[in-house]
């Protein structure tokens, strides 16, 4: 138990290492492309020099840049993501606070659709192993691998939204309806107020968003379910219960039970893969959560902003990924730590 | 057999739970969704609210919704464009046109109650002046002492006279604001508001804004229960929520495609507003080669408006043939001497300058790829076929994001390029001044300096006589369009499109919507 802890706790350290990398390519980045954020939050408008130049004192931008990275540096080490460099005291701890919620909430779902769907479409090909229908199951592993995102989503708004009306095109709930925030998990909050029009309505919106995350990611799940399942299926053990009469279901239960385990071990990898995905399916559907703040800040190069976000992206990648490993380590007795 | 009996027993009981609790949920869901029959309008925007507090806002769509939630001393009628009495009943000029005193209407108050005297309209203008935000010059810049006389007399008294006063008092660095906005601090997510025909009843920044009539308000009821503003984070989301029914009226700004696809379908009514937006190219002057005079007027010479108009914006825009827009009075069409794409002239001109077809004139021609939309692109490649179709300039494009963009801009880096314009006030001094007086150099670049037009825009800022100074700028107009330090392109049109249920709608002539006239029909 103490090997396990103290691989725990090195492993738990290797985070600071990399969101400390990731802070300084990005503070390095913002600094070397041009352009300023006070400036471009302004644009055309006259502004006199000695506003500007105030103005640019005021949020610490005249200072040396070693000075800047540390100032920042020292903020976040204390949980605090600093003041929106474009908007007048506004919080970012706050902003990514109440941005989070809608991440987690479209990348749950997301996550959920591709599984079931990469479960779904792999087992069918493996199971029917060099058919017609386990070709088509493996180009559509293929493609929905490379589909990008936008494009997809796009598609499915035009169809669902647009003609049929089905769906609505974008946002987490219709304007009009009143909704009492807890967790911001609207599914989650109109479940726990009992206001279940909103919960339809927050359901409805996640449909188009989550199915295209799903779609996306579950090529990956189709291409692993099947080769796992089809070595499985052709294992000894399987022979073993056929042999013994046992319907050809449960067998395929056990198979599946069985090839799931390097799966489950991919899903984790698939995290950071997945708040990928998340930036764009919400800049796609409007939805407001990390990602698209994320892009929203790039367009005005709100420094603290853009920093913050990628520091809590780094921080959530790097505690899931630590989880998944202290679960694998748990689990598989061949994992040596 | 029986335990097949047990089974079935167990399967009904599960099959009736499941039914029941489809009922109640379905039940439930009707009664929840009966409720929302209040009139509600929903508004789609791609733009952004920077600050909710006027000290700091210098934004053109956070001024529309300032306009709605705040009140002014005085404010433009949407029927006859004049500046008319808002929360002032009537106002007095003295000294020249150096001390103006308002007196306010008693019957005002703010959402909470609180009567809105003259005092607050001190100190919320003393606050602009302490807190120098942003838009903090279109008081500081004029403004150089301001009093209560009493509960409901202010005086305001001017370094200068300003002949426009009045427009610059309809704007929201002027409005009265809530007691609770801090006196030194800018207050971004502010929700106290003003005086104006609505309260804030919730802000949750780039995803909604949603308001209700203010109870105290002094002026005609709002036709709607509540207005929720959705933003946007392209054109094409907005038009995929309209055409969803998601929301009543897409503001802006839609695509010129989408308008153009939307016009088509009966289901939506399209709105057209002459708008007073330009777009215009701006000249390095203080360098070569386009310090000679010749070059700057040989580019006027070769553009072709119509063409732009028509190609680039599908006839959504107007031909714009000078820095004043069409509609605000003392307009000139002075750049009209030059024709469009009148391809002789240029090439005379440039024959004058020493330019030949073996010796081409070269020009950089910048634009910024997102900042105006998909268009831009296409606004610089039609700009740079007309200029070479002289044959004897050549052209390079080159394009930089917003925030470089304006950074270049400012320290004078880019040849030529290409910008916008939206008032700040509405008088044509907006139009004249932050361009060509030499001080704007500050911000455009140019390096254009004339002392007669220094002159000239000083005097007409003076002058009380709007005839008088109609006759100024007019002049301005034509040294604008002889030394062309810019180059008017188009005036933008503006475009409201709304679902067929939206029956009334109103827009000020500042261009902001006016969201109490919105009425939908059901």
């Amino acid at each position: 138990m103490g090997r396990l802890l103290r691989y725990v706790v090195v492993r738990a350290l290797l985070i600071i290492p990399t969101i400390l990398i990731l802070y300084t390519l990005i503070f390095i980045i913002l600094r070397v492309i041009p352009g300023n954020p006070i400036l471009s939050a302004l644009g055309t408008h006259y502004v006199p020099p000695e506003i500007l130049k105030e103005k640019m004192h005021r949020l610490g931008l005249d200072k040396p840049l070693y000075v800047q990275y540390f100032d920042y540096l020292w903020r976040v080490l204390h949980g605090d993501f600093g003041e929106s460099m474009v908007i007048e005291g506004r919080s970012i701890t706050h902003d990514l606070a109440y941005r989070i919620p809608a991440t987690i909430e479209l990348t749950v779902w997301g996550f959920t659709v591709s599984v079931l769907l990469g479960i779904l479409t792999g087992t069918i090909a493996a199971v029917k192993r060099g058919s017609r229908i386990d070709y088509a199951m493996r180009v559509y592993g293929i493609v929905a691998y490379t589909l990008f995102i936008p494009w997809l989503g796009s598609l499915l708004i035009l169809l669902f939204s647009v003609y049929l009306g089905w769906l609505p095109s974008g946002g987490r709930l219709d304007p009009s309806i009143d909704l009492d925030r807890i967790t911001g998990i609207y599914t989650l909050d109109s479940l726990i107020t009992g206001n279940i029009y909103a919960f339809v309505n927050a359901l409805k919106h996640l449909v188009l968003p989550s199915i295209t995350l799903g779609i996306v990611l579950s090529g990956a799940y189709t291409r692993l379910v099947r080769s796992n399942l089809s070595d499985i299926l052709q294992a000894d053990f399987i022979r073993a219960y056929r042999s013994r009469g046992l319907p050809e279901n449960k067998v395929l239960l056990y198979a599946l039970r069985n090839a799931m385990i390097p799966i489950v071990t991919y899903m984790g990898l698939q995290l950071a893969i997945l708040l990928g995905g998340a930036v764009l399916t919400e800049t796609t559907y409007s939805w407001p959560g990390l990602g698209s703040y994320l892009f929203e800040k790039i367009q005005y190069r709100d420094y603290s902003a853009i920093q913050g976000t990628i520091v809590v992206f780094a921080f959530i990648v790097g505690v899931v990924s630590l989880i998944v490993d202290i679960i694998y380590a748990l689990v598989d007795p061949r994992i040596r730590y | 057999m029986a335990s097949k009996r047990r089974g079935v027993g167990k399967g009904a009981l599960v099959a009736a739970i499941v039914i029941i609790l489809i009922i109640v949920v379905g039940a439930v869901y009707m009664m929840q969704g009966q409720k929302k029959a209040e009139k509600v309008v929903v508004i789609g925007v791609t733009d952004k609210i920077t600050d909710l507090d006027p000290a700091n806002a210098y934004d053109f769509f956070t001024w529309e919704v300032l306009s709605n939630v705040m009140a002014g001393l005085v404010k433009y009628d949407p029927d006859t464009g004049k500046i008319v009495g808002d929360l002032a009943t009537n106002w007095e000029v003295q000294e020249g046109g150096k001390v103006w005193i308002f007196h306010l209407r008693k019957d005002a108050k703010f959402a909470d109650g609180t009567p809105c005297k003259a005092q607050d309209v001190v100190r919320s203008v003393k606050r602009v002046m302490k807190i120098q935000g942003d838009p903090s010059w279109l008081v500081t810049d004029f403004v150089d002492d301001v009093q209560a006389v009493d509960d409901y007399t202010v005086k305001f008294i001017l370094k200068t006279p300003a002949s426009y006063f009045l427009a610059l008092v309809a704007t929201p660095p002027y409005y009265p604001v809530h007691p609770n906005y801090p006196d030194d601090k800018i207050a971004s997510d502010a929700t106290w508001g003003g005086c104006g025909p609505y309260m804030i009843k919730e802000w949750v920044r780039d995803e909604k804004l949603v308001l209700v009539p203010n109870p105290h308000y002094y002026g005609e009821k709002p036709k709607n229960d509540k207005v929720v503003i959705t933003f946007y984070s392209s054109a094409n989301a907005l038009k995929n929520a309209l055409e969803s029914g998601q929301v009543d009226v897409a503001w802006r700004t839609l695509n010129p495609e989408d308008i153009k696809d939307l016009k088509s379908k009966p289901n939506f009514k399209v709105i057209e507003v002459p708008g007073l937006y330009i777009r215009y190219v701006v000249i390095k002057t203080d360098a070569p080669p386009t310090d000679n005079v010749l070059v700057r007027r040989a580019l006027a010479a070769a553009v072709d408006r119509n063409e732009i108009a028509q190609t680039v914006f599908k006839g959504t825009v107007e031909p714009l043939y000078s820095m004043v827009p069409k509609g605000l009075w003392s307009h000139i069409d002075a750049f009209k001497k030059y024709g469009d794409g009148n391809i002789d002239l240029a090439k005379q001109l440039l024959q004058q300058a020493g330019y030949s077809e073996d010796n081409k004139l070269h020009i950089e021609l910048w634009y910024t790829p997102t900042h105006y939309g998909d268009t831009e692109a296409q606004l610089a490649a039609i700009l740079k076929e007309q200029w070479e179709r002289t044959g004897m300039i050549t052209v390079d494009v080159k394009s930089s994001e917003w925030s470089q963009y304006v950074d270049q801009l400012r320290s004078g880096q880019m040849m030529v390029s290409l910008l916008g314009w939206y008032p700040d006030y509405l008088d044509p001094d907006d139009y004249l001044t932050p361009f060509l007086a030499s001080s704007a150099n500050g911000w455009t670049g140019t390096g254009y300096s004339n002392p007669k037009v220094d002159q000239l825009l000083k005097q007409a800022q003076t002058l009380t006589d709007q005839n008088e100074r109609a006759q100024i700028y007019k002049q301005v107009q034509e040294i604008l369009a002889d030394d062309v330090p810019y180059i008017p392109l188009i005036q933008g049109k503006l475009y409201v499109v709304t679902s067929e249920n939206v029956e009334s709608l109103k827009i000020s002539p500042l261009m902001f919507l006016l969201y109490d006239t919105i009425q939908v029909k059901g």
